[in-house]
């Protein structure tokens, strides 16, 4: 023991540490199943349905023995399958989940059997940074888990997600560089306790919505399930897993959507620290209380991830990245100029940080404008080429070329030719395509 | 340092000092960098139509820009980026050198009417070789204007690899120089498999090089803790005897340098890489990558390593003789003409080699000067190759070359002075370079060290000669190429060489004066 | 004791917890042998035969993977940034910039080549 490297942390006696490690623990086990619970109630009652109610008092124990079900199932291991990863991948996804818990404040400095200690199991200078590290290696869990699974659709599952995923982190990555610029530390207590007067929410608010909108693309959450888009691949990557390991996926899952949660309030809405009209109350934000006002936040997180589930059908895979991509990437980018320059003019006391935050905020939806004329130009113009493209199949459309009749599509249209002409090859199908291609750009990327 | 940078930053509890960069000094890097940027910017927004005389605007504009601030330069001999750039004689020297093989490169890039189909390289190198696509993207005349950004960038990094005075920068400018012709030398519009093939292998084991220089920087800086060169120099020099972890250091830095040299046994990649990728580019990469390499490899020796060249010294004389023998000896057995070229600047490398080995004020001279005339011949030299040509492209193979005096006089003996020159025949600047690298060489007691390089040259001036006498002393054949008469921008490149070779034969005196004038590196 | 130690124990702890799963699994489930169960799932047809390790993906994800990386490394310049803005103050801003507006260039630049686009 060489005393503190940061502040409090890394003074805890070992049994302090195994302590907090197993409340964490057993905390996101309870947090899982009662959100498990929580999500197909509520998911329910939207749907004018009751959801579950029998199992324990209002049903909530019905997560618990599904668990215990799935537990007594039967393991299906596909024969093609790739043992060792195969194996492996859900392991890494559930032990990457419980790791990012472990830099999250639940509240301020207390005493555990006269230790004073933090209600945070550890934090150092780059802890945010650890938290996104972390998420990354779970990526490999389903990118594994769909690779070694030797099948079709977790193959394409874990492709997708992965892409999916990568293209969500840059993101997320980005929304932090706002708030780390305002906290000046990318330590978690560090930026809770830079929160004190007004939440990161407030003055950072595109970050946040950035933020929000990325995280759930990063769980693999409705709107954003392409992963697991039922229609197209089935379950997504983990199709060819059942039984417990199917289990330790799912909880995965679930940990992810509290861990994102737990980083937005972290983040931005001020971690364990009480809101308004309770914070006036002096004994607020100290003591065991903060834990409480940071579990209720996280679950507000939660009940929009449900309601988002209940109420918005799946967006479509090239939307979606498209979203992704030219939509989010960008307005980050500029959004952290603009917040980096009116930082630097409020240290240099010249402007009021309000008018450059409205300036920019003005500035981005000019962006977002110009952006969105250029893109309808050029899905014109792409509609333009499969116009073309359609009508030329209309035009040299033969209802026999499978070599039994079949209907035309809409868009094209039957006329007739005699069977002599057809045999002897006489349709000919121009490709008017290629005129409306060379517009000055490229056709191939 | 502007004023405006300079009254914020001071006031916080952190100390930051910022770094003070001379702008002006490091100018011909900026505008050739910042023209890339633009350049890429115009592949986005102008239209594939105007996108060609657009890009040569950019291109030529921002060469010649740099090459006048350079020559504004001359005498500047100082150390700005907080040691990490050193820009001094040789730099300068250097500098102008690559300007001008650049400009040159871009002209014979820019030739489009030799080729019936449009300029050498594949309308779009991303098409599957021989796809309809291809044949679509060659029907509509369709130009990869990519090139242009790739030369200006690859042009920056080598500015940069001449002029840095750390490692990590010269890692970093090692890149930059790289990757833009590791794409480029795939992108040749005839033979594409030879082409895309050529640029894997050199992509591959540039990378695997570039690894080698990054953990030999990697060592050198556990020994000195800086990957400064005059650090490690200092260091050096004050601890004596720890020789371990600095000679594994010094030997990877050497791989990795070596590598882009090609000197015997780093070879291996030449003659792919040579024959694959389109001439134009063939000879601009022949040409810069030498001076750039060698630039950074006699950076290092005389500012970081002099006081070890007893370590060094041994290792670089037999790679020296290696690198003169096997180029000389396995060029003879050359068909393809690329190839042999290839294979002769192997060679020649071994000869400059022999001046960097001389480790004095002279040996750097005359490794300058063996540099700046080995450039000019050898763009000519591809310049040549890219207008002899049968139905199927270039001919390359030598069997067509017979009897080419007789078809095409002018040509062939503008191509017999270039091989001359190459042969260092007295007369061609060729001479004079080797003249000097074997007078440097005498002169610091390598003596045998020369024989060998006589003797090399001995060997090579027989495959130079051979295809001159292949040119004359047989009769054209049904197979023998034909001259393509191109348009002005290969002319002038050709022309240029061909004056400076022999203008750095008859009058070497002025370049030489330059040399002097230029001095040896900063510490 | 470290900072970093609680980590270790949390993923001690973790790690047991999802590896006894795993191997759990095998002992608590019944075992009933049926040849077509064990093939891969292809909602009943034939499984498409799979080459060793997945065969080839499309270029359309190493694209996806490149431009991450690209901006990935934008990101972890711009944290250590971030963190000390207010001492590099209006050089950091500026060379910062500098660097925001290169990358971007290249963001232009695959965005008009249509390197954006999925289908």
């Amino acid at each position: 023991m060489t005393g503190s490297q940061f502040g409090l942390f890394g003074t805890d006696p070992w049994w302090l540490v195994i302590l907090k490690v197993v409340a964490i623990f057993v905390m996101l086990v309870l947090i899982t199943l009662f959100t498990i619970w929580w999500e197909r109630r509520v998911v329910s009652r939207m749907q004018h349905r009751i959801g579950p109610n029998r199992t324990g008092p209002f049903g909530l124990l019905q997560s618990l023995m599904d668990g215990i079900k799935l537990a007594l199932k039967e393991e299906i291991i596909p024969k093609t399958a790739h043992m060792a990863v195969y194996w492996l991948a859900p392991v890494i996804s559930a032990t990457m989940a419980f790791l990012a818990f472990a830099v999250i404040p639940f509240g301020p400095t207390v005493s555990i059997f006269g230790v004073e200690t933090p209600l945070q199991l550890t934090d150092f200078p780059v802890s945010v940074l650890y938290v996104l590290a972390i998420a990354s290696i779970g990526i490999y869990g389903i990118v594994l888990g769909g690779w070694a699974s030797g099948s079709t659709y977790p193959l394409l599952g874990g492709l997708r997600s992965s892409a999916q995923m990568i293209s969500y982190e840059i993101a997320m990555g980005l929304s932090f560089v706002a708030v780390f610029l305002y906290a000046g530390s990318m330590s978690t207590s560090q930026i809770v306790a830079e929160q004190e007067t007004v939440w990161f929410a407030v003055i950072l608010l595109p970050s946040f919505l950035i933020y929000c909108t990325a995280m759930v693309g990063e769980t693999n959450r409705a709107p954003f399930d392409l992963p697991e888009a039922e229609g197209e691949l089935v379950g997504g990557f983990h199709t060819e897993y059942s039984s417990l390991k199917f289990a330790l996926f799912f909880l995965a899952e679930y940990i992810n959507m509290v861990t994102v949660s737990a980083m937005a309030t972290t983040l931005f809405l001020g971690g364990w620290r009480a809101p308004w009209p309770l914070s006036l109350w002096a004994g607020a934000n100290e003591g065991w209380w903060p834990m409480l006002w940071w579990l209720v936040k996280v679950q507000i997180f939660i009940f929009v991830f449900i309601w988002l589930r209940g109420t918005l059908p799946r967006m479509r895979y090239d939307q979606f990245m498209k979203f992704g991509w030219k939509v989010l990437i960008p307005v980050s980018i500029v959004w952290i100029m603009i917040v980096s320059v009116a930082r630097l003019l409020r240290n240099e006391g010249s402007f009021s940080a309000t008018e450059i935050l409205v300036a920019g905020a003005a500035l981005i939806v000019l962006l977002l404008a110009v952006s969105w004329v250029a893109q309808s130009r050029q899905d014109r113009r792409d509609r333009k080429l499969a116009d073309a493209e359609a009508a030329a199949q209309a035009r040299g459309f033969d209802p026999m070329a499978g070599s039994y009749p079949v209907p035309p599509l809409p868009g094209q249209t039957f006329t007739y030719t005699s069977r002599r002409a057809m045999a002897q090859g006489t349709t000919i199908v121009q490709d008017p395509a290629a005129e409306v291609a060379d517009d000055g750009r490229d056709s191939n990327a | 340092m502007s004023p405006l940078l300079a009254s914020v930053g001071a006031e916080t509890e952190t100390a930051f000092t910022m770094p003070s960069i001379n702008y002006y000094a490091i100018a011909p890097i900026l505008i050739l960098f910042g023209a890339a940027v633009v350049s890429v910017l115009v592949e986005a927004f102008v239209p594939q139509r105007g996108r060609r005389p657009v890009q040569l605007v950019i291109v030529v504009g921002s060469i010649v820009a740099a090459l006048a601030v350079t020559i504004d330069l001359r005498g500047t001999r100082l150390v700005t980026g907080e040691g990490a750039i050193a820009v001094d004689g040789p730099t300068l020297l250097m500098w102008g050198a690559l300007l001008v093989i650049g400009l040159l490169g871009a002209l014979l890039m820019a030739e489009r009417s030799i080729d019936p189909l449009g300029d050498a390289f594949a309308p779009r190198a991303s098409a599957l070789p021989g796809s309809e696509d291809e044949q679509e993207f060659t029907r509509r005349g369709f130009l990869q204007t990519e090139v242009w950004p790739f030369l200006l960038f690859a042009l920056t990094g080598m500015l940069v690899f001449v002029a840095s005075n750390d490692l990590l920068v010269m890692f970093v400018a090692l890149e930059v120089m790289s990757l833009p012709l590791y794409l480029l030398a795939g992108m040749a519009r005839r033979r594409r498999l030879l082409s895309q093939e050529a640029a894997l292998k050199y992509f591959l084991l540039g990378a695997f090089s570039s690894a080698f220089f990054l953990y030999g920087a990697a060592m050198l800086y556990g020994f000195s803790g800086s990957v400064s060169l005059v650090a490690i120099s200092d260091t050096l020099s004050a601890k004596t005897g720890e020789g371990s972890l600095v000679a594994i250091g010094i030997a990877l830095l050497m791989v990795g340098l070596l590598f882009k040299v090609a000197a015997v046994p780093f070879h291996q990649w030449t003659p792919d890489v040579y024959q694959g990728a389109p001439t134009p580019v063939t000879g601009f990469m022949a040409a810069t990558v030498k001076i750039a390499a060698f630039g950074a490899l006699l950076r290092v020796l005389y500012v970081s390593l002099g006081g070890l060249r007893w370590d060094w010294e041994p290792m670089l004389w037999i790679i020296a003789a290696l690198t003169m023998l096997v180029g000389s000896v396995v060029a003879i057995t050359q068909t393809d003409i690329k190839r042999m070229l290839a294979y002769s600047s192997i060679a020649q490398a071994g000869f400059i080699l022999v001046g960097v080995v001389a480790a004095s004020p002279q040996g750097l001279a005359s490794a300058l000067f063996y540099l700046v005339a080995y450039a000019f011949t050898t763009i000519g030299t591809f310049a040549v190759i890219t207008m002899v040509r049968d139905a199927s492209g270039e001919a390359t193979h030598l069997s067509k070359w017979a009897g080419l005096g007789k078809k095409s006089p002018v040509v062939a003996a503008v191509f017999s002075l270039f091989m001359l020159s190459l042969a260092g025949i007295p007369l061609t600047s060729g001479f004079v370079g080797k003249f000097g690298v074997f007078a440097a060489a005498i002169d610091s007691g390598n003596t045998w060290l020369v024989i060998v390089g006589v003797v090399a040259s001995v060997i090579a001036a027989f495959f130079y000669v051979r295809v001159i006498v292949l040119m004359y002393f047989s009769d054209p054949t049904p197979d023998t190429a034909s001259v393509v008469i191109p348009s002005a921008f290969t002319t002038i490149a050709l022309t240029a060489s061909a004056v400076m070779t022999i203008a750095l034969g008859v009058f070497p005196q002025w370049l030489l004066d330059i040399i002097t004038q230029a001095g040896v590196f900063i510490r | 004791m470290n900072v970093y130690t609680p980590i270790l124990v949390l993923g001690l702890l973790a790690f047991g917890f999802a590896a006894f799963s795993v191997a759990a699994a095998t002992v608590t489930g019944p075992k009933r042998y049926n040849r077509a169960k064990y093939d891969a799932y292809e909602c009943g047809i034939e499984p498409t035969p799979q080459p060793i390790g997945g065969g080839r993906f499309p270029v359309k994800y190493y694209l996806t993977a490149m431009l991450f990386i690209v901006f990935d490394i934008e990101i972890v310049f711009l944290y250590p940034w971030a963190v000390a803005f207010d001492q590099l103050a209006l050089f950091g801003l500026i060379e910062m910039f500098l660097f925001i507006i290169t990358v971007l260039v290249v963001y232009a630049y695959v965005w008009r080549r249509r390197g954006l686009e999925w289908d």
